[in-house]
């Protein structure tokens, strides 16, 4: 295009259904953009980001009556990447195109209908106004590194690892621990079909082990993590003892281990100990991987010192603790605990789960756990189903607030249970059920009061010799990749996707993928099916060898350029940004693929040598000076 | 069509899950066909309101899933097209299939409507919940894909205005169904799901009360361009001052043969709930209910975020909805949190929150296994979850089972995962056995597993 050609801007207004529409008026919106400088036409669609609505577009660009696009519509994480496809299919520079958000920012923020309009109108105008300054831009193109890293291997991990295997990459499976299985390799039989966890684990090791495009890692952690998507780095530690399994170990016969109950598979005849790389030493690892899958996982929550008398009765344990308890015992066997007879179990749901604030203590960040941590009634249910099977004559009282069993196959547990004779006790959040020691001389050991929702509010008592605490999730600590990558996480402390529909296993971070339960709770089957998801992402990402990133980076004007130096102390992001001699004169230079954009170095240039590419000084004061210009009245 | 067209996948329905199932699988380079039956993509996710957890609106996340299946250079897009049966024929699958007429040729036809506009017939539209009315020469609904129309011969009465209207001559009435065939390395079946019977439980007035809606019926009358544009009560337009959700109401029932969870019920009430008191802010919602199963990522936080707006939650068990003169509905609740004590309430508008059944017969036409809950069977749950009875056959979203859109997504990106390394290990294997007859060499196939880019 050339410079001095005027621009051809075409301005879309999307009603969204009513999102917008039903506040901000469209239509007159669009009639007062088709007046500001630029705009060649200014049109109005039910769902812009329908085939209709973006035809809209491609048949304006077709025709030659526009050059630039500004569409507005929501926001631009949901559909920015929509509307550059647009351009880029009908020949358009796809960076020749600005967003305008008018509805998370104008119409849902907003409930006054006149000045919606006149606020969308504003933001319309500093779109257009941007726009008719925009360049084209291209792409940068990186090479990608043919290789995944999968962390963790839990379910989630070893399932990715497979699947990226198989489809004919290299994967790196790195796991904190000597043992792979991660939870699930700590409990017994599994809901919904009751299969083994060991057969479960021993078939997806299997596979893991058997396939040499996987070269495992245990006992490593990540120190720390750099680069973009395509090409990072981790920085692992491995701890002594820790085992490599790669092409040469497999070679020398060395994958061989087995599955230890409530341990996990071990690597080596003996367990992992003998199989140290290093002797005794730690020794560090660094890999580099196109992509990145964190599977993590989770780890029970821990009852604070008290809580429903946890660590202060000997007879309050959790639910895992509770699986591996009755794993050991034999049916028709009588149920002992601490020395002593068993003859009636509690079981409490919801413990460090769907706290409610003033009622539960917060966790160490302040912050309690609101979230339901979806596994823990079926798995109670499923431990309560088990005990009646073993030990027929021991009395089951369960405390709840809902039941929820909502999986396949799991509301069969819950009838099992109310069929057993399990008696359902049902407490409201904001007022949990007290715990204490019985009373000496009381025939039971520990005694369980709590107001009863399905009786009136009754309060109702319940002696038992052993409460069991049905402990939530919460997210294991990944802090050294997310402090280094940046990685974003949820309110809940566990990581978050970009968007749980449209890119649900996806982090903001380009290339980093999430599976299993570091995204939240999730039983087995769920965390297979977001690791297969994430796989599939990774494979797309990783298949053609090279990779396009957004143009959006700093970039230096060596002729004002006077390597002052000041904004390479400011970035943040290392290597992004460097001074070097150029014929004898000190000038920054920017790495595209790790700058961000994020602007901070423009900011403190004293000689204005720097602008972020697609959001340039100019373009900014563009926005400023039409956002504050006198509303100007328009003639239809 | 003489030759049969051979693709690596076909994707069977057009829902979120299949529509995510195919854009994932032509990612990777592979040639699919997906086939829905119904005359435009989108499933059932396109007719809904807003989408919980995070109330998107429907549409702005499904319309975009369906332009990027119809434009895909990978993807041959299949519309009023039925999978009759799907069978193996050596390495591959044949599938039959039946393209019913839409008496508008697919190719003259450019959308303008002018056919819509000149029938004069009208006809209760099943988009819109049978709450409003569409012509009988019609697209299905505005942003539906492809932007062709269609007759329905039922209710034509063959005026002829349709013809006059319109510009390109489109309309050819005697077009007639055709069976044909098609052959895939590899299936997915995202054949969905449909409701519970509104009329099974004659103890909530057997469907026979006007002012007892299905859920997908409040879902019309929330969306943006829904029947009336707002909510109103079916019956006499009257604004409802109050309105109740009767959870499970085709669920966890086994005196209806459905003795599982649905999932998504309690959510879609809460979700409804809270975006009725946004168009009617004085009304009063309630919800009955068993236990409120909010347990996705975020769900527990929407939930109290509901009651938080103050919408009444009832533990309780609807033993009775009775009409009322007045048309309002009352509910007979036994009150779970009373001792059972029994009362009476009014509402103008009551929806039974009714559950999901299987959308097709898949044992009869796909000779794939069902569990006992009637959905595909998946013999491998925890560690393969979109594995079927059949090796080459996956299945994604609701077709294995009720699930929300969220967890439908996620496995159908699964299935493409589990579809990609079946096809190129069946890709593998055919050119190792053409290496092998060839040249009388035979080489690992382990090593020639990859993806095609
Ligand atoms: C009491 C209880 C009972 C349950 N019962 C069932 C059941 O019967 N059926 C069912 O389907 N589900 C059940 N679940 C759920 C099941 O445990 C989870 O779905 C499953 O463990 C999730 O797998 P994952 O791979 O995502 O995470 P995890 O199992 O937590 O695995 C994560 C792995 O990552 C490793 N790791 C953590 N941090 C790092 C790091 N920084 N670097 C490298 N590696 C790291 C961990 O050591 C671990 O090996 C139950 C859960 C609970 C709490
Ligand atoms: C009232 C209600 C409200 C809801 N609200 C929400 C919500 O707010 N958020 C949320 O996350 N979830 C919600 N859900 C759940 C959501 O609707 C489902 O998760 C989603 O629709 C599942 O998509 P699917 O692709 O599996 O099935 P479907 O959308 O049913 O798609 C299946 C497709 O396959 C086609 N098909 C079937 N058989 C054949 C064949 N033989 N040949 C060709 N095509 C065939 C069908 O025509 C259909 O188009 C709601 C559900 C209900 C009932
Ligand atoms: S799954 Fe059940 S026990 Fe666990 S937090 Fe949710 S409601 Fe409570």
């Amino acid at each position: 295009m050339a410079e001095d050609a005027a621009p051809k801007i075409g301005v879309y207004v999307c009603h969204c259904g009513g999102n917008i529409s039903d506040i901000a008026d469209p239509e007159t919106v669009a009639r007062f953009a088709s007046g500001l400088p630029g705009v060649a036409v200014a049109r109005t669609n039910m769902f812009m980001c329908s085939d209709p609505g973006q035809k809209l577009i491609a048949d304006d660009i077709q025709a030659g009556l526009v050059d630039r696009v500004v569409v507005a519509a929501c926001s631009p994480k949901l559909h920015e990447l929509t509307f550059r496809s647009v351009l880029q299919r009908n020949g358009l520079n796809p960076y020749l195109y600005e967003h305008a958000n008018i509805r998370e920012q104008v119409s849902w923020a907003t409930s006054d209908h006149a000045e919606a309009t006149a606020k969308s109108e504003s933001i319309v105008a500093a779109a257009v106004a941007k726009a008719g300054r925009l360049q084209p831009l291209d792409p940068i193109v990186v090479e990608t590194t043919p290789c995944a890293a999968v962390l963790g291997a839990g379910v989630a991990g070893l399932r990715a690892a497979r699947d990226l295997a198989q489809a004919g990459i290299e994967v790196a499976l790195v796991e904190k621990t000597a043992a792979l299985g991660g939870n699930v390799a700590k409990l017994d039989r599994l809901f919904p079909n009751q299969e083994s966890a060991g057969e479960l684990i021993g078939r997806l090791v299997d596979e893991v082990l058997h396939d040499e495009r996987i070269t495992l890692y245990t006992l490593a952690s990540i120190d720390r993590a750099e680069g973009y998507v395509g090409n990072f780095t981790l920085h692992l530690r491995q701890k002594a003892g820790g085992v490599v399994v790669d092409r040469a170990a497999r070679l020398n016969g060395r994958t061989i281990g087995a599955y230890r109950p409530f341990e996990g598979f071990m690597i080596g005849d003996h367990g992992a100990a003998e199989e140290g790389q290093n002797g005794d030493d730690e020794r560090a690892v660094v890999i580099e991987a196109g992509a990145l899958v964190v599977a993590t996982g989770f780890e029970h929550y821990t009852p604070t010192k008290g809580e429903y008398g946890y660590e202060r009765l000997p007879q309050v344990v959790t639910l895992p603790d509770f699986i591996e308890l009755m794993a050991g015992v034999e049916p028709g066997s009588r149920l002992e605990h601490d020395g002593r007879p068993i003859k009636s179990v509690g079981f409490i749901h919801c413990v460090g789960s769907r706290q409610v604030e003033g009622v539960n203590k917060p966790q160490a960040d302040g912050e309690i756990n609101e979230y339901c941590s979806r596994v823990c009634c079926t798995a109670t249910l499923a431990a309560i189903c088990d005990l009646q099977e073993k030990c027929p004559g021991v009395a089951v009282y369960d405390f709840y607030q809902d039941i929820r069993a909502y999986g396949r196959g799991h509301e069969e547990y819950y009838e099992k249970a109310s069929k057993g004779g399990a008696v359902f006790v049902r407490f409201a959040g904001a007022e949990p059920p007290a715990v204490a020691k019985a009373p000496a001389g009381d025939p039971c050991l520990v005694t369980v009061r709590c107001k009863d929702g399905l009786t009136w509010g009754e309060e109702v008592e319940a002696g038992v010799d052993l409460l069991v605490l049905a402990v939530g999730m919460t997210p294991s600590d990944v802090s050294t990749l997310v402090d280094s990558l940046k990685l974003p996480v949820g309110t809940d402390r566990f990581l978050l996707e970009v968007h749980p529909k449209l890119r649900p296993v996806e982090l903001a971070v380009n290339g980093v993928l999430v599976a299993g339960a570091s995204q939240g709770p999730k039983d087995v089957t769920e965390a297979t099916a977001t690791a297969s998801a994430a796989a599939a992402k990774a494979m797309t990402l990783l298949s053609s060898g090279r990779i396009e990133l957004d143009p959006f980076v700093a970039t230096v004007d060596s002729q004002r350029c006077e390597g002052h130096g000041l904004c390479v102390e400011e970035c943040a992001y290392p290597g992004a940004l460097v001074l070097t001699e150029e014929n004898g004169a000190t000038r920054a230079i920017v790495n595209a693929a790790l700058c961000t954009g994020c602007g901070a170095c423009v900011a403190v240039c004293p000689t204005n040598a720097i602008d972020v590419a697609g959001w340039t000084l100019g373009q900014y004061e563009a926005m400023v000076d039409a956002l504050l210009a006198e509303p100007q009245e328009v003639t239809p | 069509m003489s030759e049969t067209p051979r693709f690596d996948a076909l994707v069977i329905g057009a829902g979120i899950a299949g529509l995510q199932a195919a854009v994932d699988l032509a990612d990777q380079g592979f040639k699919v066909a997906i086939v829905e039956r119904d005359p435009s993509i989108g499933g059932a996710m396109i007719a809904l309101s807003k989408v919980f957890p995070t109330l998107d609106c429907a549409s702005c996340i499904t319309t975009p899933k369906m332009a990027a299946v119809a434009r895909h250079p990978n993807i041959t897009t299949f519309t009023y097209t039925e999978v009759l049966s799907v069978g193996r024929a050596g390495d591959r699958f044949v599938a039959s299939v039946l393209s019913k007429p839409r008496y508008v040729d697919e190719e003259a036809c450019i959308g303008c409507r002018k056919c819509e506009y000149a029938c004069p017939v009208e006809v209760v539209d099943e988009f819109d919940g049978r709450l409003g009315a569409r012509r009988a020469a019609y697209i299905p609904f505005t942003t539906a894909i492809p932007q062709t129309a269609l007759i329905d011969a039922d209710n034509c009465t063959l005026c002829g205005a349709c013809v006059r209207a319109c510009p390109t001559d489109a309309v050819v009435l005697d077009q007639r169904p055709r069976e044909w065939q098609l052959e895939a390395t590899a299936v997915v079946a995202a054949t969905g799901w449909k409701l519970t019977p509104v009329g099974a439980k004659p103890q909530y007035g057997g469907g026979e009360i006007t002012n007892v809606l299905e859920p997908t019926q409040m879902e019309r009358l929330l969306a943006p361009h829904g029947p009336y544009g707002r909510v109103i009560r079916p019956s006499d337009g009257k604004i409802p001052e109050s309105v109740a959700y009767v959870q499970c109401a085709g669920s966890r029932d086994q005196t209806l043969g459905v003795s599982y969870c649905s999932r998504v019920c309690c959510m879609y009430a809460i979700k409804q709930a809270m975006l009725l008191s946004g168009s009617l802010p004085i009304a009063d919602i309630t919800i009955y209910y068993m236990d409120i199963r909010a347990f996705g990522k975020g769900y527990e936080e929407f939930y109290r975020s509901a009651q938080a707006m103050g919408i009444e939650f009832v533990k309780g068990k609807v033993a009775r909805l009775t009409e009322n003169d007045d048309q309002s509905v009352t509910v007979r609740v036994e009150r779970l949190d009373q001792f059972g004590q029994v009362e009476e309430r009014r509402h103008d508008l009551v929806v039974l929150s009714l559950g999901m059944l299987p959308g097709e017969d898949v044992r009869q036409r796909f000779d794939l296994e069902v569990a006992e809950d009637g959905f595909v069977m998946t013999p491998q749950p925890k560690d393969a979850p979109c594995r079927t009875t059949v090796d080459g056959i996956f299945v994604a979203g609701t077709a294995s089972g009720p699930k929300d859109i969220v967890d439908t997504i996620v496995e159908a990106g699964a299935a493409a995962t589990e579809a990609s390394l079946y096809i190129s290990k069946m890709i593998a294997a055919a050119e190792t056995a053409t290496a092998a007859s060839s040249a009388d060499v035979t080489s690992p196939a382990a090593d020639r597993v990859e993806v095609k880019v």
